[in-house]
């Protein structure tokens, strides 16, 4: 097994607001490989988000907290880095993609610029210029065979494009050279036409365009690590499909590993090699895709899997699970989960609550439950 | 522009008070090395006065006496003082000092305060070093804005003493805190804007994120309120000129002209003296007032969708607005 890019130990994050403390992640540790696609999936609410904003601690604090664990990203403990040294990591390091592409593009600077910036930052880093503390990594030797993708290889750089010339003049060399690598990120994420697109201003492309400049631009930093925070949420559904599409051909090209969340089960099982299951703060449940749709073994994840209406719906009544999500500030002491849990005992209610351990009869030793009858879930109708 | 003609009205005037005044400047050294001899856009100079100046009678109830105030004639087209001296020169020579305060004070009050301001507002995280600065710039400000304006002004001025330079430092003390109100609020909207944080994903550092992303978004309205603060503080600097504590009476200034001509008693007998300096500062004060007026409409998304609305006939702008509800 090769070293993992990212390892999360029992990291903690807590809001602390007016009405208390809320402990929006707690004890949540998973590794990611090299190459590998973890999607982390779960309800509003349930610290996904906060998950994938700690990790390179691009959370406002205060209010949030980090309260304990690790996050050792390439052998960085990013979590004992000071402050100023963050930056060095994001965008070639680590890159995001974000909820929002309405908001994420600056309404006051050309798609051009926008883009250019990333590259810029980059170049600085590779050729020593700009302190970067993670030297910009070529694509991974993939941990598993992928179909690579017919027809062009667009990573190679293109030849300059004679298409309409630019209103903004380039002069130098480099400017032509930057702009040349712009044009082919944005080729990259199958923008119609990047010639125009370049010239103009967010506020002019429509959602799905704008997120795919947001893929460009996070691409482009060449980053070993790819966290996507529900890219596809706030577009609308065909758009989301294409999106999706795109994101999918991309994992085949870049080979970057990448921390996909969602709250989307479908979409999850489409992109993500490894998928984690978030409740309440807590990871529930942890394993390959297959092996944890297929035999989930936490009473939560079940729950949500049998809820899929176009699987049971001719099973008459979807079931629901009784209660309603714990207030994140008052969370229930043992397994977050007991009081709505059809196989809770007395000891679930003790604290610790279950560790994350390997399922009792899974089909492999990766798939994690922190459950201490995951025996028994396969049981729950 | 096209939605408010006020505007256009307001950019000529403030195009047509700028070349006047850069040409009472340059003209006359431009002039002088052109023709080999003083050259000058002003009919007179400003303190010149005839001597003997041509009189007339003036009566007032049972009293007549001689005064070198003329009314407004093709010579003098804005008649002439109680000196002699030519008005319309008067009220040219003091556009570049007032002009100058205008535009210069506000912009170093506009650099001073913002820059604090972008300080308090972009690094305001609590217990930290730069949080506590923050805090410190923003106690400092509280301070400053507890006084009204102009008194404030007039009470430093009066210290300071008579003279143009301790005005202007007097403006310039109580001026810039609403400048840290207005960048600081501008930069705590714009640091939490998603495209502040996609910026720092794509490791951008702190202070190109500041300069790049920050500055660039927060200068429409610190320039729209710019615009408008120049008449303002035109207008404070007159009257701190007017109360008598400001610049000395041989300067030319359209406060002290006002005042000096109504110390003067001229307004039963002269009233275009005083009307001339007055005319010159609500002419100046309303061009600005137009432009930045117009400057918020064009830049303010909110207000440019207001626009769009109300040109819009109010039959196919119903639709349009429960569609958006």
């Amino acid at each position: 097994m090769t070293e993992p890019v990212l390892q999360v130990e029992r990291l903690s994050v807590d809001y602390e607001v007016g009405a208390g403390t809320f402990h929006a992640v707690q004890d949540v540790s998973f590794e990611l490989h090299p190459g590998r696609v973890l999607g982390i999936v779960g309800e509003t609410g349930c610290g996904k988000s906060t998950l994938a904003h700690a990790i390179p601690r691009l959370l406002q604090e205060p209010p949030a907290r980090i309260r304990s664990g690790s996050v050792r990203f390439r052998g960085i403990d990013l979590l004992k880095l000071p402050r100023w040294q963050l930056p060095r990591v994001r965008g070639t390091g680590i890159s995001m993609v974000f909820q929002e592409p309405i908001n994420s593009l600056n309404p006051a600077y050309r798609i051009y610029d926008q883009v250019a910036e990333a590259i810029h930052i980059r170049r600085l880093r590779e050729s020593g210029q700009a302190p970067g503390l993670v030297s910009p990594q070529e694509p991974f030797d993939y941990s598993k065979p992928k179909m690579p993708k017919t027809g062009e290889v667009l990573l190679k750089p293109l030849v300059p494009s004679r298409g309409p010339a630019s209103r903004r003049p380039t002069f130098s060399k480099d400017a032509q050279d930057l702009r040349v690598t712009v044009l082919e990120y944005l080729k990259l994420v199958r923008i119609n036409d990047p010639e125009t697109i370049l010239n103009l201003y967010p506020h002019e492309l429509s959602g799905g365009m704008r997120q795919r400049v947001m893929i460009a631009i996070a691409l482009s930093g060449r980053p070993s690590l790819l966290i996507a925070d529900e890219p596809t949420s706030a577009l609308d559904i065909t758009i989301q499909a294409q999106v999706l599409t795109l994101m999918k051909e991309l994992m085949t090209e870049i080979r970057t590993s990448i921390l996909f969340i969602s709250h989307d089960l479908g979409v999850i099982a489409e992109m993500a090699d490894d998928v984690g299951v978030m409740y309440a703060g807590h990871l529930v449940e942890l394993g390959p895709v297959d092996q944890v749709y297929r035999d989930p073994r936490h009473p939560y994840t079940k729950g949500l899997l049998r809820s899929a209406p176009n699987k049971y719906k001719a099973q008459g009544p979807l079931p629901s699970l009784p209660g309603s999500v714990p207030n994140l500030s008052r969370l229930p002491g043992g397994c977050p989960f007991h009081p709505r849990c059809v196989l809770a005992q007395a000891d679930c209610t003790k604290d610790p609550g279950p560790k994350l351990t390997k399922a009792v009869d899974a089909a492999g030793p990766e798939h994690l439950a922190a459950c201490y009858y995951s025996k028994e879930v396969p049981g729950i109708p | 522009m096209r939605a408010n003609p006020l505007t256009l009205v307001g950019f000529v005037m403030v195009v047509l008070i700028v070349i006047v005044a850069s040409l009472v400047v340059l003209l006359p050294p431009i002039g002088q090395a052109l023709v080999g001899h003083p050259v000058s856009i002003l009919p007179y100079g400003p303190n010149y006065y005839p001597s003997p100046c041509p009189t007339r009678i003036v009566t007032t109830g049972n009293f007549s006496y001689p005064t070198c105030t003329l009314p407004p004639s093709t010579e003098h087209l804005l008649g002439t003082d109680n000196l002699g001296r030519d008005m319309l020169s008067r009220v040219m020579a003091a556009l570049p000092l007032d002009l100058a305060i205008g535009f210069v004070v506000t912009a170093f009050a506009a650099l001073l305060g913002g820059s604090l301001g972008l300080v308090a507002g972009y690094w305001d995280q609590p217990r930290t070093i730069k949080g506590a600065i923050s805090v410190a710039i923003l106690r400092l400000t509280d301070i400053f804005l507890a006084f009204p304006s102009l008194v404030l002004a007039l009470a430093i001025a009066a210290t300071l003493g008579r003279g143009t330079l301790p005005t202007v430092l007097a403006i310039l003390l109580t001026w810039w805190p609403y400048y840290v109100r207005l960048v600081r609020g501008e930069v705590l909207v714009v640091k939490h804007q998603p495209y502040v944080t996609a910026a720092k994903a794509a490791g951008l550092s702190d202070l190109r994120i500041l300069i790049r992303h920050v500055i660039r978004n927060i200068l429409e309205p610190v320039t729209v309120y710019y615009t408008l603060d120049v008449g303002t503080v035109l207008v404070t600097f007159s009257t701190i000129s007017f109360i008598g504590i400001g610049v000395p009476l041989d300067v030319p200034e359209w406060g002290n002209m006002v005042e000096y001509y109504q110390t003067q008693n001229l307004m039963g007998i002269a009233p275009w003296t005083i009307l001339a300096a007055g005319g010159a500062i609500f002419l100046t004060v309303l061009a600005f007032s137009l432009l930045g007026d117009g400057l918020r409409d064009v830049l303010d998304p909110r207000s440019r969708r207001a626009l769009a609305q109300a040109a819009v006939p109010t039959t196919v702008a119903a639709p349009a607005a429960l569609g958006e509800a």
